[in-house]
């Protein structure tokens, strides 16, 4: 396995990533874009994307880990793009330099948070996405789940501190100006479309999708809760469903970590052997222009 | 801004390198030893940012992170004290390849500082200013706190009372320890944090440090003292501020991940040439 980091994208705003390569060559023709939750860098709450591109790496797939523009080592953003299709023209960049370096020219996204919302955003629109793995980035709970975490958290107030403070700190909020934000940020029923766009042409495509939810945001799923009514389109069969109620969003214990991490191989590794099984015709866009993988190390 | 990698074979480390923006030479240079940890996770962007306005006053700057932390090799487990004391000389050796024989500051947070200190003692051509920002100099402690802080967080983030997790940390001494906030730790790295305590952290008098602390870390004042007491020339800077280690504050307008009092704080003493930098230290104890 090789590490190697990267500076990519327009002169004006450049990209930090690190690209991790198996020391064989990729048994198959995929590699992972890698995007954490937040505001955080490149590797991810708890170093995840680091111990899973290495996960991977073992396993033949290639991965790049990112920091999007304005985050952690990358340039801030040249403006003009709202930040969804400016998260979108990042990772395109980054699929660019990888079948660059590597000739590789498909990709499965794993995204966690709002990561998995620009995965999301970015299959509808770009053809070489051949998978997506999006944790706890999209939930439209309905009436039933809504009520029942309200109560849960209700029975569970005057036990709990941090609620309390949480609670006084939203109604705080409410009430103290707030300064200019960088981004407008998007309306409930806008994420709604942007999802129904997005897996609509995704299973159009028939393209894998894997939405995975922790119990932290969720406490209970009884029935595919986080899709709500949009459960019942026809794309939802497209989409594999997982719910873990030990899992939490952020991946502070040890034990979430290695399920997200089994999870997320195991997908991986499914879809990439979906692949290989796939017609030679599907799988020669993909192939067609590799190269040799330059020696990457030491850079 | 160039990403790199270096150190000794077998022990390569992922690091930045940020030449200064003017297009000269620089007249000094600023080595940056993180934290560890969700320490490091959260004060990566504010590292990236003090790196860039170093640059652009014209000194030199490499960050990087230890073995097993960040995008450096190893595994989070694979951590100890003496294994990153190398690694913060090896920084070292790296920066004073790159920028040449000008003065040099050593800049480090939490348990980066501790670190450097250490290291210092035995590194080749060492720096000429030790600057320490919330040093951890009592590791029994900051073990707790870290325990506790991951108690909280997962209390917080799963939003409802997580039953057992109060009890679990007052009864049993080692509980999170193995991984708080989700990053693994040795039994080895866990014993030497719990054998840290401040007189076994000692500065070398090749160099002149500066602690700035927290006003209510009676510890680290207290260190200090005891060292300029023994005529070791060490600055004591009381530097009050609202920044997370472990996680945001919690409070509207609090959260953010690169604050501007530290910045200021920093750019002010690091930006001199190293070896002018003992006119900006305030020695009031």
């Amino acid at each position: 396995m090789t590490e190697t980091p990267v500076r990519f994208g327009p002169e004006a705003t450049r990209l930090m990533g690190v690209l991790t390569t198996p020391d064989t060559v990729p048994s198959v023709p995929l590699a992972c874009l890698l995007v954490n939750q937040g505001a955080g860098h490149r590797i991810g709450p708890a170093r995840i994307n680091v111990k899973l591109a290495r996960r991977l790496a073992r396993h033949g797939i290639s991965s790049i880990r990112l920091d999007l523009a304005g985050l952690g080592d990358s340039d801030a953003p040249g403006g003009g793009l709202g930040y969804i299709e400016q998260g979108v023209a990042d990772l395109q960049g980054a699929m660019n330099l990888v079948e660059t370096m590597t000739g590789i020219r498909r990709f499965l996204h794993i995204g966690l948070c709002m990561g998995g919302v620009y995965g999301a955003v970015l299959g509808g629109q770009d053809a070489r996405l051949a998978g997506l793995l999006m944790f706890d980035s999209f939930a439209f709970p309905g009436r039933r789940a809504r009520l029942e975490l309200a109560l849960r958290r209700i029975l569970g107030l005057s036990f709990n501190a941090s609620l309390r403070e949480k609670i006084a700190n939203s109604l705080r909020g409410r009430f103290v100006a707030r300064g200019g934000q960088i981004a407008e940020a998007p309306a409930p029923d806008d994420f709604v479309q942007r999802f129904r766009t997005a897996m609509t042409a995704l299973a159009e495509r028939s393209v894998p999708v894997f939405m995975l939810s922790s119990g932290s945001l969720h406490v209970a799923d009884r029935r595919r809760d986080q899709l709500g009514a949009l459960a019942d389109e026809s794309f939802a069969q497209n989409i594999e469903y997982h719910f873990d109620a030990a899992l939490d969003h952020t991946l502070v214990t040890l034990e979430s970590q290695r399920a997200f991490l089994d999870l997320a191989c195991d997908w991986a590794q499914r879809v990439t052997q979906r692949a290989v099984a796939a017609p030679v015709s599907t799988l020669a866009a993909g192939r067609a222009g590799s190269r040799h993988v330059p020696a990457l190390a030491n850079c | 801004m160039t990403p790199l990698t270096f150190g000794p074979a077998g022990r390569r480390l992922f690091g930045i390198f940020h030449a200064p923006a003017t297009g000269l030479a620089p007249a000094s240079a600023v080595l940056l030893c993180p934290p560890m940890g969700q320490e490091l996770f959260r004060v990566q962007r504010f590292l990236r940012v003090l790196s860039d306005r170093l640059a652009r006053a014209g000194v030199a700057v490499l960050r990087f992170d230890y073995h097993g932390t960040g995008d450096s090799p190893g595994d989070d487990e694979d951590g100890d004290m003496a294994g990153w004391q190398d690694d913060v000389a090896a920084a070292h050796a790296e920066l004073r390849r790159r920028a040449g024989a000008v003065p040099v500051a050593w800049c480090g947070a939490r348990l980066g500082a501790t670190l450097a200190a250490a290291a210092a003692h035995a590194a080749a051509q060492g720096p000429q200013h030790l600057l320490m920002w919330d040093p951890v100099l009592d590791g029994g402690a900051y073990l707790r706190a870290l325990r506790e802080a991951h108690a909280s967080v997962l209390i917080k983030s799963f939003c409802l009372p997580v039953s057992g997790l109060r009890r679990r940390l007052a009864a049993e001494p080692e509980a999170f320890a193995e991984g708080p906030l989700g990053y693994g730790m040795s039994e080895t790295l866990r014993r030497q944090l719990r054998e840290l305590a401040p007189y076994h952290v000692t500065l070398s008098p090749s160099h002149e440090t500066t602690v700035m602390a927290m006003p209510c870390d009676m510890v680290a004042h207290a260190w200090a003292q005891a060292l300029r007491a023994q005529d070791l020339p060490v600055g004591w800077v009381p530097f009050e501020h609202t920044w997370g280690w472990t996680e945001d504050q919690q409070r509207p307008g609090q959260a953010t991940m690169v604050p501007a009092e530290p910045l200021q704080q920093l750019l002010q003493r690091l930006r001199a040439p190293a070896g002018a930098m003992h006119l900006t230290v305030d020695t009031t104890a």
